[in-house]
Order: C-alpha cells, then structure tokens, then sequence
C-alpha cells in the first residue's frame, strides 16, 4: 500500500512534468553505532526519495534487507534477530522542510533546512526532528542530514549479551542527490 | 578452544564473494522485474537472499557512497527497473549506458525496483 502511494507520487511527476518533484533512486543512508566494545556500521546505496519543491515535501524508502555491513553476521542478526526484515522489510520517512522559504530553489548555494515528519522502522513511526543542508546545483539538488535515533523507541530488543555491543544512540547518515529524471 | 576460533572466524567474515558461488536463478533483467511487479510477495519469497544472475541492457548508472555503482537494468517499464549495487572494492571499469550485461547479485527485495546488492559483473 505504501508502495503504491510512493509510485503515485512518482507517476504524479511524469504526468505534471513541472519539475516541482525531484527524485532519486540511488540515495544513501548509513549508520554508525559506537561503543568501546565495537563500532558496527552499514550502508544502504538503495534509497529512493521524492522532493517537492514547492511544498516541501519529502519521502524516503529503504529495503532493511539494502543495508551493507562489514561483516556477514551482523548483517544476519540485524536482519533476523533486531529488525526482523522478513516481517517488516520496509522503512520510510515522510515529512517536510519546516524553513522551506529558507531556500532559493532558483539560485545555487547551500541552505540550511529543518525537517520533521514520521519516521518508520519494524512497525513503529515516530515523530523525528532533523538538521540539514540542501544544495541546488544546475540540474541537480543535494540533500544531506545527520540526527540520532535509539532503537529502543522502535520497539527493537536488544539482548542483553551484546547490550555492550550496540550503542543506545544511533548515528543516521543521509545523502541525496535529486534530479527531475532519476539519474544523476 | 577450536569452537571459539571457528566462533571467531564466522563472526570475521565478511560477505561472500559471489564470483566464486552458484547462482539460485538465472533470469533476464525484463523476466525478473515482471515477477515482482506481478505478485510480489511469492517473487519475495522466491528469490530475496537468493543469488540470482540477471542478464539485461543498463538504462543508467549512478555512483553512490564509499565507491559503491549502482548499475540500472532496463524492463518493460518505464518507472521500474532492476537496480544492482556494486560494492567499493569491485572492478566496474568500461560499463555503460546502452551495454549488454550479465551480473550476479544478491536480491534484497523489491522497493520501486528490483534491488540486487553485493553485485560482480560476469561478462559484457
């Protein structure tokens, strides 16, 4: 369901034409988790995004099952025992850039946005609040963000034998590059 | 002592190296796409964690972070195609747009596309 409204946000695109939506399926999003123990980071090269430039608006989608890790196991335990992929294979982000006059869409630079909207992950949404740059090029925008969430507020569980191993607060990365087709 | 050694080991390794494993399917790029977008949850079922080697045209590539491609395969559609994703440390040299391509990739499910990750080039 989520899927086809995210294709109908696309499709609503291609049959505007105006190049108010700016999209990409090729955006980025890792994590890092840090403690004395272990660092355990991933990366997802798999994002798509939509952009509206005139109201602001934008949505992320990830596949859980997308993210890299470094190591073959982890990936495994992130995926069956923390984020249980098979179940909820999906996460998604949708909300708005609060300062959108902040940013002259018209005129290359780089701006600095807020955002907040609902964050998605196994099952739970919360409200999530984000600093972030975007960066309009010629044909291109760039958008890139850094905040924190704990997996705890997702209902994630985490046993108590690796508890040391992954940190309460997670680093979330995010780097877009928009365009009107897709491609960079 | 030997269980934790080997404990170790598994814990260390890293994601395996395709090149060297047997693919699960082997389909073309407009075959696989068209599964997915038909039933998705039996094309989940069949082919995600699956290597599957997918043989079709690139539409676009892209670069990502830390080095990774992402190499697009055209479908029957205009909105979805099969996305493959190349880690950093791939040999991706000499690919283009408009190429005929097999390659083997992991599939991780289907978002807007069809997504292969962990991707190796087998030949162009």
């Amino acid at each position: 369901m989520k899927r086809l409204f995210f294709i109908l946000i696309i499709t609503g695109f291609f049959i505007q034409a105006s190049g108010q939506k700016y999209i990409t399926k090729n955006g980025y999003i890792g994590f890092f988790s840090h403690t004395p123990v272990e660092d355990i980071k991933a990366d997802n090269n798999q994002v798509a995004s939509v952009l509206d430039i005139s109201t602001g608006e934008i949505v992320f989608q990830v596949l859980i099952k997308s993210f890299r890790f470094e190591k073959a196991l982890m990936e495994e335990h992130f995926n069956e025992n923390y984020m249980e992929s098979e179940k909820y294979p999906r996460a998604t982000f949708t909300g708005k850039i609060t300062n959108l006059s902040a940013v002259r869409f018209s005129s290359a630079g780089v701006y600095e946005v807020e955002v907040e909207g609902d964050l998605t992950i196994h099952g739970a949404t919360k409200k999530v609040k984000a600093k972030g740059t975007i960066e309009v090029a010629k044909e291109t925008i760039a958008a890139s963000s850094k905040f924190s969430i704990d997996p705890e507020d997702y209902n994630i569980n985490i046993p108590n034998v690796v508890r040391n191993k992954i940190a309460k607060t997670i680093e979330i990365t995010v780097n877009m590059k928009y365009s009107t087709s897709g491609n960079q | 002592m030997a269980g934790i050694i080997t404990g170790i080991h598994f814990y260390n390794l890293r994601s395996k190296n395709l090149l060297k494993e047997k693919p699960d399917f082997t389909i073309t790029a407009e075959e696989l796409q068209k599964e997915f977008e038909s039933d998705e949850n039996a094309s989940t079922i069949k082919f995600v964690n699956k290597i599957v080697e997918v043989t079709g045209v690139i539409s676009s590539i892209d670069k990502g972070e830390k080095g990774a491609l992402n190499v697009a395969l055209k479908t029957e559609s205009s909105l979805s195609s099969v996305i493959c994703t190349f880690p950093g440390n791939t040999v991706t040299s000499g690919l283009m747009a408009g190429q005929t391509v097999t390659l083997r990739g992991e599939c991780s499910g289907f978002l807007m596309d069809v997504l292969l990750n962990n991707c190796v080039l087998i030949s162009k």
